[in-house]
């Protein structure tokens, strides 16, 4: 008998994402995806607005607006979007990061039209009350404390934001502060939306079951008729300082079950030509069990339950975390020497070759597996098109990790991977 | 410029998918071997993964309760090694392939799943089948895994909705097969030797037993001669002995089960009952009935948060097994609202075992399940998920097809009525959280309440302490 397999080539071709790419006069870009496998459509709005660019004193506010956009416009009732995906067989959500609030909604692709108009439709005017307003502010700080307080390990990303930048406003995190929610008034609100929600600040993707022409018109109709408002978006223009000492920081609460550490190491930006071997050295130290922390530290010395590696890449300079929860009765300071001599070894060893072979097929497999979705293909667009001003650096990334060669690894683990360029943060029981 | 419209545009025609047609055939050494090939052409983008999973059909409910956390154990141990690679070499060699290989024990079923890329597929499904067929139970693995195991539990333990769930189970079945904690307890995984876990394995992972489902980028033809290949030669270690014979589940009792966790940061609530088996005639309507209750727009979202704004969500989950498992509804709550949001959940059901929802009701809920189907199936992991899932428990491959029409045909009666039957009559109530602000509350609303602290807690008991 013959091996079924080997009849098929070797090699690993991966489809480009073939992507339409076109900017309406008002400044919205839109990209569009026509893909027959499955009779449903993904239409992804991200708008330039995160965390970051939350006003002062109102943290929290591009997170509470991700809700408020959910209560209704002029044409439409409340809850308009979840009755026209929930209640039609799709979903929808949104998201906050530092940098994007992106609205996603995956419909039966005969309800793309529909879909469309009501994107639009919340894009040229939202209608905030005090009633509403009031209601969605208590429901963010619900998750506030369900997903920060309650949560064993809820505060840790909030300080590891907050004590690794002094200046920036990446320091202020995204979910924000309950106080700051409970001072914003409805103007604060109305205010925030002209500013932000407006379509040469937004990128709208479409991926799946359509037709490009009709999906084409219908976009005209009805994000072509909204308006460019004069002016230009805001930018966060501040540059956190280099860091010159380590800083650490220690909490203690009741709710945590075993000390846990973070190193939080300033890295570049996501268009920097260092962010692909920043990603490979996340890959290289967290991920899989094959991943240098696994061995090391859970798998060899067992001297932490979890530890993780997070190449936090943003639109603007973000953070290389290392994270470690310490196993049950074993010392946060063995476990934190551990720690450190894969960092010394990153910078003072070349990476072999095999493990650079390796740590290139997770990648290229990882991604492979993030875009068998429509909703996946979407959210590779929006976030190349937000981070990156670059959609179509979602058919170059695997090429860019291709050429990151071990001698890059040693180079960037030593500019990026300092004590002194790290905020440490102790997570311990009270 | 032409006015915008001010409505929603209506929908166009209905689109409908081409599913894969699963084909089955059996190996001599009796293994069932499912598979498809997945659909592609013109604007329809390949994926160049193929997945495949493979069942035991014994699963954690089949353990011996004082044994409780074998079945997990034994399937943690599963990719820490086999007879050729140990398992720092096995896990460099499913990582240099970009490979999947994961094991998980369920309560009826022990799923091995592996996925790759099209040309690390053979070698990745090699691995795998060592895996099932040869695997090491290295001793110094089971010593590590059964020290991370009891430390994991303090983490479970920690979060009050993954606490409420344990309790849940016990409250619900208690000596019976699913009311143990399949995540074991520290007492019951200290007691655990490596020979139970090789006798675990022995009895279940076995071809005439098992299930395999293979499919994405491969022809059937080409799937069932890589079965073949790879498990043709799996042959039982042992002779196959019987399994416990089980209690039986008490009987449906209201009552409300509290934990007390005074440091937990919110309460959690669980109300439910012992409902249905999955191929009870009833599955279709109480599925759909359960999509009525559940999700943003469901009944219990809209009472507990969008009207009342008690909680950030609320939901229901039907657990339909090989035999009748939970229906549960579940929110998490301030401390303050826990009288309020019991009461509230409790109407919910009551309401929909009383009322048949309306049509349009109707027409919107069954839309979710129909939609939530064709995504479940977008990628090949979905497609060999949901096929392993009907052949664990029986159900037609022609489900595939014939699910969306099913769903389509059930009536808003048919929903009340299981309702009624299964989801309604005497629910218990179970709730972890800070008991001193809520209990006097509860107490005065509810006749039969227990209070657990949760220094007593056990969940190796029947009775929880």
């Amino acid at each position: 008998m013959t091996s079924p397999v080997t009849s098929r080539a070797a090699a690993l071709t991966v489809a480009p994402i073939d992507f339409v790419d076109r900017t309406l006069p008002n400044g919205l870009r839109v990209l569009l995806v026509e893909d027959h496998r499955v009779p449903s459509v993904s239409v992804n709005v991200g708008y330039r607005v995160g965390g970051k660019d939350d006003p002062a004193g109102r943290s929290g506010f591009a997170h509470l607006f991700e809700h408020l956009m959910f209560k209704g416009t002029a044409n439409t009732a409340t809850e308009t979007i979840d009755r026209l995906t929930e209640d039609v067989g799709g979903y929808n959500n949104a998201f906050t990061t530092e940098d994007i609030t992106n609205y996603y909604d995956v419909v039966p692709a005969h309800f793309c039209e529909t879909i469309l108009w009501a994107e639009a439709d919340r894009l040229a005017g939202l209608l905030v009350n005090e009633a509403n307003f009031h209601t969605e502010r208590d429901v963010v700080i619900g998750e506030y404390d369900q997903r920060i307080l309650a949560e064993p390990y809820g505060m840790l990303d909030e300080l590891v934001n907050r004590e690794a930048y002094t200046v920036h406003p990446y320091r202020l995190g995204v979910i924000g502060d309950p106080e700051n929610l409970r001072a914003a008034t409805l103007a604060d609100v109305m205010h925030f939306h002209d500013t932000y929600y407006r379509p040469d600040n937004a990128v709208l993707v479409v991926v799946g079951d359509i037709d490009l022409d009709a999906t084409n018109a219908w976009i005209d109709r009805y994000f072509g008729a909204i308006a460019l408002p004069p002016g230009a978006v805001p930018r966060v223009g501040i540059v956190e300082p280099p860091q010159t000492t380590e800083r650490t920081y220690t909490y203690r609460a009741a709710n945590v079950p075993l000390p846990a550490l973070e190193y939080a190491y300033h890295i570049p930006a996501a268009t920097d030509p260092d962010a692909p071997a920043l990603d490979v050295l996340e890959t290289i130290l967290g991920m899989g069990r094959s991943s240098r922390l696994y061995r090391s530290l859970v798998y060899g010395k067992q001297l932490a339950s979890m530890a993780y590696a997070n190449a936090d890449l943003r639109q603007q300079p973000g953070l290389f975390g290392l994270r470690i929860v310490v196993s049950a009765g074993k010392e946060l300071a063995d476990a934190r020497a551990a720690l450190d001599v894969e960092l010394a070894r990153l910078s003072d060893e070349p990476v072999g070759e095999d493990e650079l072979v390796r740590v290139k097929t997770q990648i290229a497999s990882a991604v492979i597996r993030s875009r068998q979705t429509y909703n996946g293909m979407a959210l590779a667009l929006v976030r190349a098109a937000v981070e990156r001003d670059d959609p179509g650096a979602v058919n170059a990334d695997l090429d860019r990790y291709a050429a990151v060669t071990a001698a890059d690894l040693q180079r960037v683990a030593r500019a990026y991977l300092r004590d002194e360029n790290r905020t440490v943060i102790e997570y311990l029981p009270a | 410029m032409t006015a915008v419209r001010t409505t929603p545009p209506p929908p166009g025609p209905v689109r409908r998918a081409e599913l894969p047609v699963a084909a089955e055939r059996r190996l001599a050494n009796g293994l069932r071997v499912i598979a498809f090939e997945q659909r592609t052409g013109p604007k329809a983008r390949g994926t160049p993964l193929i997945a495949a999973q493979l069942l035991s059909t014994l699963g954690a409910a089949n353990e011996d309760a004082s044994r409780a956390g074998v079945a997990a154990l034994c399937a943690a141990l599963l990719t820490q090694g086999t007879q050729t690679h140990d398992a720092t070499a096995f896990a460099q060699a499913v990582d240099s392939l970009g490979a999947r290989i994961d094991a998980s024990a369920g309560a009826d079923a022990t799923v091995v799943s592996v996925s790759a890329t099209t040309p690390a597929f053979a070698a990745a499904f090699a691995l795998m089948r060592d895996v099932v067929g040869a695997p090491a139970f290295a001793a110094s693995e089971f010593e590590r895994l059964r020290t991370k195991a009891i430390g994991d539990l303090a983490l479970t333990y920690s979060n009050p909705s993954a606490l409420a769930r344990l309790v849940t189970n016990r409250v619900a079945f208690g000596s019976a097969p699913y009311g143990h904690p399949i995540s074991g307890t520290r007492t019951t995984l200290a007691a655990l030797t490596r020979d139970d876990i090789v006798a675990y394995a022995a009895r279940t992972l076995r071809p005439e037993r098992a299930i395999l489902v293979i499919g994405g980028d491969i022809t059937t033809a080409d799937a069932f001669a890589l079965a073949e290949a790879t498990f043709g030669g799996w042959q039982p270690a042992a002779p196959s002995a019987n399994g416990v014979h089980p209690d039986a589940p008490p009987a449906p009792r209201a009552r409300v089960v509290v934990v007390d966790k005074p440091d937990a940061g919110r309460t959690a609530l669980v109300a439910g009952r012992i409902a249905i088996a999955r191929t009870d005639p009833s599955f279709i309507s109480a599925t759909v009935a359960t999509a009525v209750l559940s999700g943003y727009s469901g009944r219990l979202n809209r009472e507990i948060r969008v009207k009342r704004g008690l909680s950030y969500g609320a939901g229901a989950q039907l657990i339909a097994r090989r035999e009748p498992g939970v229906f549960i509804a579940s929110t998490l709550i301030d401390h303050t609202k826990v009288d309020e949001a019991t009461t509230v959940t409790l109407d919910v059901l009551q309401q929909l075992a009383t009322t048949a929802p309306d049509d349009a009701e109707m027409e919107r809920r069954k839309a979710t399940l129909i939609g939530g189907f064709y995504r479940g199936i977008e990628t090949t992991d979905g497609i060999v998920g949901t096929l392993g899932e009907y052949a664990l428990y029986g159900v037609p491959l022609g489900d595939l097809q014939d699910y969306v029409p099913q769903i389509e045909a059930t009536s808003g009666e048919a929903v009340r009525a299981a309702t009624a039957a299964s989801f309604a009559p005497d629910p218990f109530v179970v709730l972890v959280g800070n008991a001193s602000v809520f209990i006097e509350a509860i107490r005065s609303a509810h006749a039969d309440v227990t209070v657990i602290p949760f220094a007593e807690l056990d969940l190796a008991r029947p009775e929880l302490r």
